[in-house]
């Protein structure tokens, strides 16, 4: 299998109080632990299961996902810019692996 | 077979109300409370229908592996007033729990947009949590040409 890449499209900066677009997507094939294989076993399920957006460390959107997000998952969301700071992207996986992303956020 | 209006109510009269309304409008209110009762199903409260939420998606989709989906629900997301999760269900899938979406007041907006996988054609029921812990919910129909869920 090949290895997840998240991605964000994110401005870098944004006027004090204005919402701003969040495009994220992370390459997966987000196995359902439906199918199963030419020997008739179960493929197990590994899907990404949480995505969390932290800026400037607190947490401000997460997402539970569950089987029936597709695969490469894609999610759109929208922030406030309050301060100036970091945010943070991280998808996690079953079976304990973390993908991670950062950007930094300028707020006039 | 030709069924006229007052068919249609003389039917009503006699109790096929159920039937004339799924075989004339799959809006119906029969096709309601049955999203009705399985939010209160899953969530253990009942739930109101409110045209605050938007849950836009195709109504027709040739493929079941990446249905577009958009919600956005009307709130000023105030401390006082605000949506702390909208859950998505698709009822028909084999696994009916879709995502549940986790906001926080003041810093992000009741608005996501993702790709899901849908089994058949259903409704989609989506339920917002408010910050009142009132339930809000909604549900939109999807055709899907084929599963998206093997």
């Amino acid at each position: 299998m090949t290895p997840s890449t998240p991605r964000v499209l994110v401005p870098s900066a944004a006027a004090k109080g204005e919402v701003i677009k969040v495009k994220t997507i992370i390459s997966h094939q987000m196995e359902t632990g439906l199918r199963h294989n030419s020997q008739g076993q179960v493929i197990p399920r590994k899907i990404i299961n949480r995505f969390v957006c932290r800026y400037g460390g607190e947490v401000v959107f997460s997402v539970d996902l569950h089987e029936a997000i597709s695969a490469n998952p894609f999610i759109e969301f929208y922030l406030r810019a309050t301060d100036s700071g970091r945010l943070e992207f991280i998808w996690e996986e079953d079976g304990g692996g973390v993908y991670r992303l950062e950007h930094e956020l300028a707020v006039a | 077979m030709s069924l006229t209006r007052r068919d249609v109510l003389v039917a009503g009269c006699a109790g096929g109300t159920a039937l004339a309304s799924t075989f004339f409008w799959p809006g119906s209110v029969r096709a309601q409370d049955e999203a009705v009762q399985l939010v209160e199903r899953l969530t253990g409260q009942a739930p109101t229908v409110s045209d605050r939420l938007h849950l836009v998606m195709p109504a027709v989709f040739p493929t079941g592996y990446t249905v577009p989906m958009d919600l956005d629900i009307e709130s000023p997301m105030t401390e006082d007033d605000h949506v702390r999760r909208i859950r998505v269900f698709a009822p028909q899938n084999p696994l009916l729990q879709v995502a549940s979406f986790n906001f926080v007041p003041q810093r992000s907006v009741a608005r996501v947009s993702t790709r899901i996988r849908l089994a058949e054609p259903q409704y989609v029921v989506a339920v917002a949590e408010m910050s009142d812990g009132t339930l809000l919910m909604t549900k939109t129909w999807v055709d899907v040409a084929t599963n998206g869920c093997i």
